[in-house]
């Protein structure tokens, strides 16, 4: 169990091209309609709470699967699984990357692809800031946050933290 | 000391990456860019690229890279560890008391401000790389194009960086 555990999140993590999102769909077809370790639903609330707590969130609903199915051990392998053929690949990649990063191609190629990064950074933005319940009302806070940190240099650590301190304070009221 | 100074930032930066993958490339540029110094500008750029054209989550390609970048196969391992080993901790917890944490007022309150200031930390990230990456008319064009791309028509990142990349390698510039 815990060997298949460990090879379903290998495939999921070698063959999924663009990060947690592009993940989801394929952990969940693996884990609710191919293996039926969970329910839809267990699915789901997973996915919620991955999407609430920091890091990765497919690392984050690889961790829930896991557990669920088989406590400590079962959350271990399915983690392992996730990122073990990424970090492996990214290795390579990196090593590669050292030895050709000064060929003329090579950094013709990077002077294209740094404006697209701009774009591959501000799609996602907008789609998070239609999702994250955003209005006229509220639109301030992620502003002034852009503002104190893009610009004033504040280190984020400290907005979370006062963010998480006035959220309670908010609903204690 | 390198080695842990980066395994302690990567633990730091896990910790306090709320909504995902672009969430924590926010926080990997303010620790690693600007407060340690261990990338350029220019070189996260380069990481965010090829961490979205390999498998796997893009945190965790981009957290590997960097580690060997600056100290090896080692570097590369502990840097990893480093952003996981708060979701393990965090997630451990949550599985086992969401069902009854999602009731709860102040945890709703908690996630809903959290998102909003995701949202303000990628943009922040987008003002710092902005002056760095669209500097002439050629990355302006590159610029509009991909984003339209991405944006309107929804090619996938992939498919969009591999054009680029290929484009930029015939008529960019070096």
């Amino acid at each position: 169990m815990l060997l298949k555990i460990f090879l379903t999140f290998l495939k999921i993590g070698a063959f999924t091209i663009g990060g947690g999102y592009a993940m989801i769909p394929l952990i969940k077809r693996e884990v609710c309609s191919r293996h039926a370790w969970i329910t839809e639903e267990e699915f789901l609330d997973g996915l919620a709470a991955s999407q609430s707590a920091p890091g990765p969130i497919a690392v984050n609903i690889s961790i829930y699967t896991g557990y669920h199915v088989r406590g400590k051990s079962g959350m271990l392998m399915a983690v392992l699984g996730t990122i073990l053929p990424s970090t492996f690949t990214i290795l390579m990649v990196a090593m590669l990357f050292n030895q050709y990063a000064d060929q003329a191609v090579v950094k013709r190629a990077f002077s294209a692809l740094k404006p697209a990064v701009v774009a591959l950074i501000a799609v996602p933005l907008i789609q998070m800031a239609k999702k994250s319940g955003m209005n006229l009302r509220n639109a301030w806070f992620p502003l002034a946050v852009a503002i104190l940190v893009g610009l004033l240099g504040v280190s984020p650590v400290y907005l979370i933290l006062l963010t998480i301190a006035y959220a309670i304070w908010e609903s204690r009221r | 000391m390198m080695l842990l100074s980066m395994l302690f930032t990567f633990f730091k930066i896990g910790l306090f990456s709320f909504g995902g993958g672009y969430a924590i490339l926010a926080m990997i540029q303010q620790e690693v860019v600007i407060k340690h110094a261990w990338l350029t500008e220019a070189e996260f750029m380069e990481v965010v690229a090829i961490s979205q054209m390999t498998p796997g989550p893009i945190a965790i390609n981009a957290a590997t890279f960097i580690g060997y970048h600056k100290a090896g196969i080692l570097g590369g391992l502990l840097c990893t560890i480093g952003v996981i080993l708060p979701s393990l901790i965090i997630m451990m917890i949550i599985t086992l008391s969401y069902l009854k944490l999602k009731k709860l007022a102040w945890f709703q309150q908690i996630f809903k401000r959290l998102r909003l200031v995701s949202v303000g930390l990628i943009a922040a990230a987008l003002i710092m790389i902005l002056g760095n990456a669209v500097q002439s008319l050629f990355a302006v064009a590159v610029f509009a194009v991909s984003f339209v791309c991405t944006w309107k028509f929804k090619l996938n990142p992939f498919t969009m960086l591999i054009a680029t990349a290929i484009f930029g390698a015939i008529f960019g510039s070096a």
